[in-house]
């Protein structure tokens, strides 16, 4: 998995599943989206999906802190590399 | 301080149509919402009574995902209803939030069809029906979905109010609604209930023998309030929403005044949780006539809670001849569309306004011969042309709740 797949499946999940489309990579997303707590735990249960595995109550509360889509692209790379899952392209 | 409280708005989706063009339609042709029980693949199989109270025409949803995210089904219908409510009353977007508007909406028991996916993860070992607990099914299905998905979708901060009192919540919502405005914690109030499409209901009523099984053939036949061969009650789903208002404020906005609700009383029988009680239910009738202080004879049309029980319709018509004789027109209109349990009281309170509005009583449908306990009141057995000055809406509901709200005309 490389990180333009990686943004690819994000963006998919906005686009299908938050009727959030093309957003900006820096867009704050609580206030420019009204991306919420209820939508931050829905998209860590796709994440795991996407991933193939469970995420750790430590890696879920880091999640937490996110506020924009470029830290969500960066926070799933991080997974994937711990998990041995990512590959630079 | 007592002030006035008026009706400005109303909406409702029921089985005989949504909006009020459709359901006069159906009721001045007599047009049963009653159909086949549809198949829930759970219960449904066991189920004697097979006739439903059915909304089987699309309704077309337009909520963005921001408030379809914590909505169940029962939820849309509410936020459905409250929006054209909304729309209809024209409420400045200062006062919505201002906190002087609140809510007071329920349902039987939140969202069933939610619930019922929950529920599976108890019976399961697999770890991936924990996980497909969504994080906002608890929003979804909690008892007072409805109201705060109201609230959430127009922003509005004044209280909130959710009755779940079975066939008596949306009774109490415009009945508390009205005490909000009346005594002037509120200025205005958003009023209703809803509940979807449930088998659960329907297969508790049927476990106590008091649904409807005679006529699964031929479901428009059904229910038959006061008839003598009636032989139960029919679940419906539906809901319906008001907007309630102080008289001085929706006249110095020139809001449309549809009627006025001039009373409401709620007791308890203090005892059995199901019986119908006679005593119980004259107080409430007296209550809301003290409240309204007007004498019994001033009430022209009464709509009767009348769920075509055996028992049930006896004491009512007896609780009915006992306080206001045999003078006020009586119909019963779960006869059009079953029982929508939680939205019933707002939904008949709908139906009487149009009424009122329109100068017509709509009868009792399949009422073709009186039970001869039931024969001592007014039954309205075809439509009349009368102009209706006070009318009165009769609910009780299991756990002994009684209400009775009084509606009239504006003038």
């Amino acid at each position: 998995m490389t990180r333009t797949d990686i943004e690819t499946e994000i963006l998919r999940i906005f686009r299908e599943g938050f009727e959030i489309d093309q957003p900006n990579p820096d867009d704050h997303l609580r206030d420019k989206h009204q991306f919420d707590s209820i939508d931050a735990i829905e998209l860590l249960v796709a994440i795991e999906k996407y991933l193939g595995s469970e995420l750790t109550q430590a890696e879920k509360k880091l999640a937490m802190e996110i506020r924009t889509l470029r830290q969500i692209f960066d926070y799933v790379e991080a997974l994937a590399k711990k998990r041995q899952l990512f590959s630079e392209g | 301080m007592h002030r006035r409280v008026v009706i400005t708005a109303a909406s409702a989706i029921t089985p005989i149509g949504h909006g009020r063009q459709d359901i006069l339609h159906s009721l001045t042709h007599g047009k049963s919402g009653v159909k086949p029980l549809r198949d829930d693949e759970l219960l449904t199989r066991y189920i004697h009574s097979r006739v439903f109270g059915t909304v089987d025409y699309p309704v077309l949803y337009d909520f963005k995902r921001l408030y379809r995210k914590t909505m169940g089904p029962v939820a849309y219908y509410a936020c459905q209803v409250a929006k054209e409510v909304m729309e209809m009353a024209g409420l400045d977007n200062d006062f919505v939030v201002s906190g002087r508007l609140g809510v007071a909406f329920g349902s039987t028991h939140g969202s069933p069809t939610v619930q019922r996916s929950i529920y599976k993860s108890f019976f399961s070992g697999d770890r991936s029906e924990y996980t497909a607990i969504g994080a906002v099914d608890y929003l979804k299905s909690m008892v007072h979905t409805t109201a705060v998905n109201i609230t959430k979708m127009f922003g509005i901060t004044g209280r909130v109010i959710s009755s779940s009192t079975a066939c008596t919540t949306s009774s109490q919502s415009i009945g508390y609604g009205y005490e909000s405005v009346k005594f002037g914690l509120q200025d205005a109030m958003l009023c209703g209930g809803a509940d979807e499409y449930d088998t659960t209901t329907v297969a508790v009523f049927d476990n106590l023998l008091a649904c409807s099984t005679a006529f699964n053939d031929t479901p428009q036949l059904t229910p038959r309030p006061f008839d003598v061969n009636r032989d139960g009650l029919v679940v419906g789903e539906g809901a319906g929403a008001v907007m309630l208002e102080e008289y001085e404020f929706a006249k110095k906005r020139g809001a449309p005044i549809m009627a006025e609700v001039i009373g409401f009383a709620c007791n308890n029988n203090g005892g059995d949780l199901i019986l119908p009680n006679l005593n119980g239910i004259m107080q409430t009738i007296r209550l809301g006539l003290a409240d309204a202080s007007i004498p019994a004879d001033a009430v022209d049309l009464i709509s009767a809670h009348a769920t075509a029980t055996k028992m049930g319709d006896v004491i009512e018509a007896q609780a009915i001849h006992g306080v206001y004789g045999d003078r006020p027109h009586v119909t019963a209109l779960k006869s059009y569309m079953g029982h929508t349990m939680a939205s019933c009281g707002v939904i008949e309170t709908i139906l009487l306004i149009y009424m009122i509005a329109e100068g017509l009583i709509a009868p009792t449908l399949n009422l073709d011969e009186v039970d001869e306990r039931c024969a001592m009141i007014r039954h309205v057995r075809n439509p009349i042309a009368e102009r209706i000055r006070i009318a009165a809406v009769q609910n009780f509901a299991f756990g002994g709740v009684n209400t009775s709200l009084l509606i009239k005309k504006f003038e």
